[in-house]
């Protein structure tokens, strides 16, 4: 099965392509034969549960574990062959923060740039650059233990882009945030992908990833179990929720037309129904409003991507 | 709004990259720096460091002057002519030695024992990893960093050691060479436990290992040679030693004649297993330490120093009986063994051997993309 998310043709050996990688670690499948693909200039997203070998997978394609079978190729450069060239071209954002910390965050990106062999006036200026950038400039001499949790993300990001790598490898680069960095870090990703590089991002946070990715790769259990753009995801039904000041006039108006909804617990008064495409929805909603309904709320429940997460999960229990 | 600025030089894809290039060994050294001076910022910022310097300064000062004034009390009851008395100088040198290298061995494991796995545990050796730093880069930078931040306690203690060589009879060559002697048994430590510390999955087990493989150089080595020596038994032929009494002695001359007939003797073929002493940090330190003079009559005159002791022992169970037996095969030996032949390169080249061998198994382990992770650890 193909699994390139992104329908859009590349040039070859532009972005990173991982095809039929298993590992295991003694009994534990890991990761089985699966594929991934993320083409230069957009950013792809990798879902899946916990456990799902996201990390494992992330590690292969950072050359840092060596996979069982199958192949990686970093803009079409094989890592286990030209180690040093397939570095220069991926950054790797890990999931553990990992900072020294009794270092600025200056001196730790002036030191990867050194580990990088970047000349030491294009590090300087690099290295401010990427401070603006993640906004820790006010914070640049400090000792990176005063950081709270989202700051250290932010360093990592920026010590992942230090020698501006081609592909960009981000385990859950969006926890610990807070919701204006995670804005922040939503512009930076697509900014990168816009300069035409692969952006990878894996996350639990799926309402973000729909604003942020153009693909995703959805795994489970060691296996990649399916690709889809955005588009298509958006395209295959999404489930709405809809509340009324009357919610008995609402009820009666669905079931009038004849739609499946169901009353969701929790929330005031909201039932939610599976509506196949954006203009179902709009057309719906004209014919509530026409009928009279008063409508307080008419929004999709989930993202696109979380609807087919869920039935994706749904289908592997 | 900021932006990135992209880097100007992107190198075509099958080109590796173009850093600024000097010498090849320029490029395999300046990694190597970068982690050395990662490491060293690190620990010149913590204050525990200090504390502990500060605290060997104390103790290792305190030794010395329990040593001077052991010796200026012992003075009341010596039969030694107050002209010949050579001073407290080489007493306080040797028990300063002995206790500056005692504690090397006790705080070398403690600097090296967790470069690697700490990071591990830290999540920030994967993070060197991801690099372009190579495995080997990453070990030196490693050793180098525990070694120059164990040798900061060795320029502590090296005063003490000056105040030996003032207080009388030891030169300036004794101490030169106690510290670089010291400086290398650090040396080797450092390596060991750094080799230790990327081949174990925990720091407090590495640590633990690093600790009992010092304690192996140091009692380890004396137990190993008893039990072999006990096991290495032989004969030799050899006849009768004559003892006349002798006026002037000089240690170097024998005190003896061999004649009469030839007979099995049964002995103890120290030889065969005296290499084990040989590797004993105390062994490489002491021998390698100039010997006083002792080719002229009346020089034993307060007698044999213990570091000068430990290396002729050491020397005697290498030469075997062969050479120390009276009358072995006839011939007549020295009561003394000269320091021509040094037995400290062969102590330290064991020594060497092991250090390093742990230090390549170590580089092999950090490789990337790695193949085999220890149980139940993360690479990241």
């Amino acid at each position: 099965m193909s699994t390139t998310a992104a329908g859009a043709p590349d040039a070859p050996g532009s972005g990173l392509v991982a095809s039929g990688i298993s590992r295991r670690f003694g009994e534990v499948r890991a990761i089985e034969h699966m594929d991934f693909t993320a083409p230069a200039g957009a950013v792809t997203a990798l879902i899946g549960p916990n456990g799902a070998g996201k990390t494992t997978l992330l590690l292969i394609l950072a050359s840092l574990l060596a996979p069982d079978t199958g192949t990686v190729r970093i803009m079409g450069i094989d890592p286990a062959e030209h180690p040093t060239a397939a570095r220069m071209r991926v950054g790797w954002m890990p999931d553990t923060l990992g900072v020294w910390e009794s270092l600025t965050a200056r001196e730790i990106l002036r030191i990867m740039g050194r580990l990088y062999r970047m000349p030491a006036a294009a590090l300087e200026s690099r290295v401010s650059d990427l401070l603006a950038l993640v906004n820790l400039e006010g914070l640049a001499n400090q000792p990176s233990r005063v950081l709270s949790r989202g700051q250290q993300q932010r360093l990592s990001l920026a010590r992942a882009l230090i020698h501006d790598p081609a592909v960009l490898l981000l385990d859950e680069p969006a926890s610990g945030l807070d919701p204006g960095s995670r804005i922040q870090l939503r512009r930076i990703l697509r900014e990168l992908a816009a300069e035409g590089k692969a952006v990878v991002v894996s996350s639990h946070v799926l309402a973000e990833l729909d604003e942020i990715a153009d693909a995703a790769v959805f795994v489970n259990q060691g296996r990649s179990v399916l690709a889809q753009t955005i588009h298509a995801a958006a395209a295959q039904g999404r489930r709405y929720a809809i509340s009324a000041l009357d919610p008995a006039a609402l009820s009666a108006a669905l079931s009038f037309r004849g739609l499946q909804f169901r009353v969701e617990p929790g929330r005031r008064s909201a039932v939610s129904l599976l509506l196949g495409s954006e203009d179902d929805a709009a057309r719906l909603l004209k014919d509530l409003v026409a009928a009279d309904i008063a409508i307080t709320s008419f929004a999709p429940a989930g993202g696109a991507l979380e609807e087919t997460y869920l039935s994706m999960d749904a289908e592997q229990r | 709004m900021t932006t990135i600025n992209p880097l100007p030089a992107d190198p075509g894809p099958d080109v590796s990259p173009a850093p600024d290039t000097s010498l090849p060994a320029g490029n395999y050294l300046r990694p190597i720096g970068v982690v050395l001076m990662l490491e060293l910022r690190q620990r010149l910022r913590s204050r525990g460091w200090y504390i502990m310097l500060g605290i060997w300064l104390v103790v290792t000062g305190a030794v010395t002057f329990l040593s001077w004034a052991g010796w200026n009390s012992s003075q009341n009851y010596s039969y030694i002519v107050p002209d010949q008395n050579p001073g407290p100088g080489s007493l306080i040198f040797e028990i300063v030695l002995a206790f500056v290298l005692l504690f090397a061995l006790l705080v070398a494991p403690a600097f090296s024992a967790n470069a690697v796995n700490g990071d591990r545990s830290a999540g920030t050796l994967a993070i060197l990893q991801i690099t372009l730093i190579t495995p080997g880069q990453l070990v030196w930078g490693k050793f180098l960093a525990s070694w120059l931040v164990s040798l900061a306690f060795l320029v502590t203690s090296a005063p003490f050691l000056l105040i030996g060589m003032l207080l009388g009879r030891m030169t300036a060559a004794h101490v030169l060479v106690a510290l670089l002697m010291l400086a290398v048994e650090l040396a080797v430590v450092c390596a060991i436990g750094v080799g230790i510390s990327a081949l174990a999955t925990r720091p407090l087990f590495s640590i633990v290992v690093t600790y009992l493989t010092v304690a192996a150089l140091v009692v380890g080595t004396l137990i190993a040679f008893g039990l072999g020596a006990m096991l290495a038994q032989g004969t030799i032929r050899a006849n009768t030693p004559d003892y006349s009494y002798s006026e002037v002695y000089t240690p170097e001359e024998p005190r003896y004649t061999c004649s009469g007939d030839f007979y099995d003797l049964h002995v103890t073929r120290t030889d065969q297993v005296a290499w084990m002493l040989a590797m004993n940090p105390y062994v490489v330190v002491a021998d390698a330490i100039p010997y006083p003079d002792r080719s002229q009559p009346n020089q034993m005159i307060g007698g044999m120093g213990f570091l000068e002791g430990i290396s002729q022992g050491a020397r005697w169970a290498i030469a075997g009986p062969e050479a120390t037996t009276p009358c072995a095969n006839g011939q007549v030996h020295p009561g003394y063994l000269r320091q021509t032949v040094p037995l400290w390169p062969l102590g330290l080249g064991l020594q060497v051997v092991i250090a390093g061998g742990l230090m390549v198994l170590g580089r092999q382990a950090l490789r990337t993309p790695a193949h085999r992770l220890p149980r139940g650890t993360r690479v990241a």
